[in-house]
């Protein structure tokens, strides 16, 4: 595992892994190589196994990523080695150990896409391991942190049959198939349009800003903490970590749209540029006609398309019926 | 009855008589009368039921299912509508629709027309300038916005490359959203001015005639 830009939140997150047990994994089930979090050793002892690896076991490791690929300053922002005098960026050794790697994979949301690290403005210019390798296929486990069972499930399943179906962004399907929306306890509130107005509340979260319709996981049926409970479940809508764009297009999290940045820094929520925008046409419609009835055009306009003809219909009464009928009950009169 | 058949014959033989100044001509096909209304009343449909999808609204408690059924539906008959009146411009060869690169310079005095800087609008065919490039519009935005909701219709399964090109889905959603405004600012605009410009335009969208000015008037 390597670490880059990244808050070290897939790690804290894979060490919640229950069955098997974060032991187990460690002592009978991988063999774990390199990890800053994990190792006891420290230093070149420490970095040593990595390029041991590398040169030794050539086409037969898994290099798992964690953390954006940091462009700005030619990498330079970030530096995750020591070696023979110098400073190692992490571009630099994603790419040296990537390319001889069995299988890359990229956890958290951070390697996948970007993640936070790429935020508005994305001052280190950062970008998720797949544009770093483009002559690789990265298996993106992607989340905001990724669920153990999503990494652990990823790797077992590449070391007992090897590449997982991949979907649409490199994800594994069996996590990422369906949306959060396709299985929410809460779907049969939104089909009948029933909304929660706050946060809190048990209806469904849509109008909250719930990203369930557009975030692919499984977090309804698998969920977190021990299966414990999800977003969903404690009533605050899902912020759609999974996705590429996360969190930009995301966020505000309560909010049904993301806001738009502006040149200047600052952003601007959607709905108020589409009811400015509608604002301004009426404001100008409803000044025309002002305009056009004050210079006489509408009436001009009106006249000019409805002439009459030359001379008009007129019609003339020709007869009049009048129809006589007997009374029925004239006798009794 | 009889009576009434008749006078109706009365009337048309009155109409028929040159009763008119200039001459009476077809001016909106049959085609493209079916395709105006079916197209307005389901892209009605659509935009409304985009907008109660994007955002539910809290005086009107209707069920999500339907909403999002009448969405689907209404897209699937405006584009019935569209693909009529394509037809219909190919058999017919009918270029009105299409914006010319000579029109576009008259572009400005269009506009000085509207701005109220000139009293008379520059002279334009079927449609001016302003109205072939809001229809065209029209158009690109109405198969753009279909494509993308057919691609969220199928959830990322067809139409991939379509996703992978916006960015996602909540990316494909903000566009559709700006699309629908798009729309909703230039509706209005459009009903204002075939209101206001010239009201026998808008009855030719019903009857399909229209009277022709004698040429020494216009
Ligand atoms: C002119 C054409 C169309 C317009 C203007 C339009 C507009 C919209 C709008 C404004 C929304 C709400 C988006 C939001 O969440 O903010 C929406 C949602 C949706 N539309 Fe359309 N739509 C069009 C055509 C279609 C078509 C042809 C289909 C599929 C057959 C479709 C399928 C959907 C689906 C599945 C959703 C809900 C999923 C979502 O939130 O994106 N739309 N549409
Ligand atoms: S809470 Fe979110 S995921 Fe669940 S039904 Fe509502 S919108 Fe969909
Ligand atoms: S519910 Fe949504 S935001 Fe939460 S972990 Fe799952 S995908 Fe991410």
């Amino acid at each position: 595992m390597i670490e880059t830009g990244t808050c070290t939140g897939d790690s804290i997150s894979f060490d919640n892994i229950w069955t098997p047990t974060f032991s187990d994994i460690f002592s009978n089930i991988l063999d774990w190589r390199y990890d800053w979090s994990m190792n006891q050793a420290q230093g070149n002892a420490a970095y040593q196994v990595l390029l041991d690896t590398y040169s030794k076991l050539p086409n037969e490791y898994i290099l798992l990523v964690q953390g954006s690929m940091i462009h700005s300053d030619s990498g330079h922002y970030d530096h995750v080695a020591y070696e023979q005098g110098k400073l190692i960026t992490g571009i630099d050794l994603v790419r040296r150990i990537g390319l001889k790697a069995k299988y890359v994979v990229a956890i958290g949301s951070c390697a996948t896409f970007g993640g936070p690290v790429s935020g508005y403005p994305n001052p280190t210019r950062s970008t998720g391991v797949q544009d770093v390798l483009p002559e690789r296929r990265v298996i993106n486990v992607s989340g905001c942190p990724a669920h153990p069972d999503w990494i652990m499930g990823t790797l077992l399943h590449l070391a007992l049959y090897g590449e997982p179906e991949l979907e649409k962004y490199g994800r594994p399907k069996m996590f990422y198939g369906e949306t959060i929306h396709n299985r929410c306890p809460r779907r049969y509130y939104y089909d009948q349009g029933i909304f929660a107005t706050d946060i809190g509340q048990k209806e469904c979260l849509y109008r909250v800003g719930c990203k369930g319709p557009v975030t692919y996981a499984d977090c309804p049926i698998r969920r977190w903490n021990d299966r414990l409970n999800w977003p969903i479940g404690c009533n605050t809508p899902c912020i759609g970590c999974t996705e590429p764009g996360y969190p930009d297009l995301m966020s505000p999290f309560t909010v049904h749209s993301p806001d738009i940045p502006l040149p200047g820094g600052t952003k601007i929520a959607t709905d108020s540029v589409a009811l400015g925008v509608l604002g301004f046409t009426s404001a100008a419609i409803i000044g025309h006609v002002a305009a056009s009835l004050y210079k006489g055009r509408i009436q001009r306009n009106l006249l000019k398309s409805t002439v009459r003809g030359k001379h008009r219909l007129s019609l003339i009464k020709v007869k009049t019926f009048h129809i006589y009928r007997v009374k029925k009950n004239a006798k009794k009169e | 009855m009889k009576k009434k058949k008749e006078l109706r014959k009365t009337i048309f033989k009155e109409l028929q008589r040159g009763n008119v100044e200039g001459e009476i001509i077809l001016f909106q096909p049959l085609w493209v009368r079916i395709f105006h209304w079916g197209f307005a009343l389901s892209l009605t449909g659509i935009l409304l039921s985009g907008l109660e999808l994007h955002k539910p609204a809290k005086f009107f408690a209707v069920s999500y299912g339907d909403m999002f059924k009448i969405h689907v539906i209404s897209s699937w008959f405006a584009l019935g509508f569209v693909a009529l009146r394509c037809t219909d411009a190919i058999l017919r060869r009918d270029q009105s629709l299409i914006p010319k690169l000579r029109d576009i310079k008259l572009f400005p005095k269009l506009l000085a027309y509207y701005l109220f800087l000139r009293s008379a609008p520059p002279p334009n065919r079927k449609y001016n300038i302003g109205q072939r490039l809001v229809y065209s519009s029209w158009l690109l935005l109405f198969l753009i916005a279909s494509l993308l909701g057919l691609s969220s219709y199928w959830q990322g399964e067809h139409l991939i490359w379509l996703w992978r090109l916006v960015g996602g889905f909540q990316r494909l959603r903000w566009i559709k959203f700006m699309i629908t405004i798009y729309f909703l600012a230039t509706i209005p605009l459009h009903i204002y001015l075939s209101m206001t410009e010239n009201l026998s335009h808008l009855q030719a969208m019903v009857s399909g005639y229209e009277r022709k000015p004698p040429p020494e008037k216009s």
